[in-house]
């Protein structure tokens, strides 16, 4: 009778242990180096590593693990996607202004087989930054990127400081963006006159 | 009490991958069809028929011609058993709407409720009987934020054909129409 009370206990026990542990693989845990990030608050996990081919590139391919100092905005997007192209112009002119400073864009194309069309675009758009072939695994690993654009900001130790999922202001990008480079985002106060 | 200790640990395990499944699937449907009844048609005549999908509040999604070659157009396509055609597939006319994203570009969408209207023919050698055409409604959504990878929405529905005047005693030699790959 008491064996059968403890087996039944330890496997509610057990049930309940993977219950939890089914919630937090769902959520996903920020502490693990690099695998996947959950669905959940991001921030502060470790922005995972990958390898994806780099456009018009003959093959080559980008790692992130490759830009590890720099801050990086990693931004899904896709041709069809009419939110993305309002922000692409902003990413161009912020490369240019916080290049130097150690930022550094990626836009990962999540469009299907449509290299030729993502080349073209990114041309008549004036890209200035690195263009990757995405891939589902990829987004999965990035907590199962599905609206667009998703883009994540990233510090230069590699953890995440932000997820946006959809179209933000440029003003909370370059918010964004400075909080990556480890600058401040306070606003500089005026100079008291004498 | 090993199958009760069995039973319980499987019931976790399955708790945790629907919960799982459950999250997985933000891939929400976001325009639904509205199933159609069984539609009579005689061999070597015509029936009309409707389609209605509806857009949920909130989603748009492109019209049959998009503003720009980039977008992915609304497409409604089937693949009707060799006895049937499905012909004169017509779209709406796309609402030039412009967004909060993009207040100077007009976009051609739809929204809230959507018909495509289309014509059923049997083939005048037509076996009487049901028949099952399986077809896709291709769409790609947006919200006034973010935009989502384009879906296909199976749409099945049935035909009738009913006998003609001179009675046609050929087989029908198969009801259902392939599977759209």
């Amino acid at each position: 009778m008491n064996r059968n009370l403890a087996l039944i206990g330890a496997s509610i026990v057990a049930s309940t242990v993977l219950l939890f542990a089914g919630k937090l693989l769902i959520q996903g845990n920020g502490a693990q180096a690099g695998s996947r990030l959950g669905a959940g608050d991001v921030v502060g996990a470790v922005a995972p590593d990958f390898e994806l081919k780099l456009l018009n590139a003959e093959g080559k391919t980008l790692k992130l693990s490759d830009l590890k100092g720099k801050a990086v905005l990693l931004n899904f997007w896709a041709t069809w996607c009419e939110p993305c192209k309002v922000e692409m112009p902003w990413f161009v002119d912020l490369q240019k202004e916080y290049g130097a400073q150690g930022l550094q864009i990626v836009g990962v194309s999540m469009d299907d087989d449509a290299e030729k069309i993502v080349s073209e675009f990114s041309k008549k758009m004036g890209v200035n930054y690195p263009i990757l072939v995405g891939t589902e695994q990829v987004a999965e690993q990035y907590g199962g990127v599905e609206g667009l654009p998703t883009s994540f900001f990233i510090d230069r130790s590699g953890k995440v400081v932000s997820r946006e999922a959809g179209l933000i202001s440029l003003n909370q990008i370059v918010d964004r963006i400075k909080k990556s480079l480890g600058q401040s985002t306070e606003p500089k106060p005026v100079a008291a006159k004498n | 009490m090993t199958k009760i200790v069995g039973f319980l640990v499987l019931s976790a395990v399955l708790m945790c991958g629907s919960l799982q499944g459950q999250n997985q699937s933000t891939a929400q449907n976001r325009v639904e069809f509205e199933p159609v009844g069984t539609v009579a048609v005689k061999p070597g005549k015509t029936t009309p028929v409707v389609f209605t999908f509806h857009v949920k509040p909130g989603f748009h999604i492109n019209s049959n011609k998009p503003s720009t070659e980039e977008l992915i157009p609304t497409q409604l396509r089937f693949s009707p058993p060799q006895d049937l055609v499905i012909a004169k597939v017509q779209y709406p006319a796309g609402q030039l709407t412009s967004f909060p994203f993009d207040p100077s570009e007009k976009l051609s969408v739809y929204s809230g409720d959507v018909a495509i209207k289309a014509v059923v023919m049997a083939q005048s050698h037509a076996g009487t009987g049901t028949y099952t055409v399986h077809g896709e409604f291709m769409y790609q959504a947006c919200d006034n934020n973010a935009c989502y990878p384009p879906k296909k929405l199976p749409v099945d529905f049935n035909v009738s054909v009913a006998s003609a005047s001179h009675g046609s005693t050929r087989p029908r030699p198969n009801k259902q129409s392939p599977h759209i790959h």
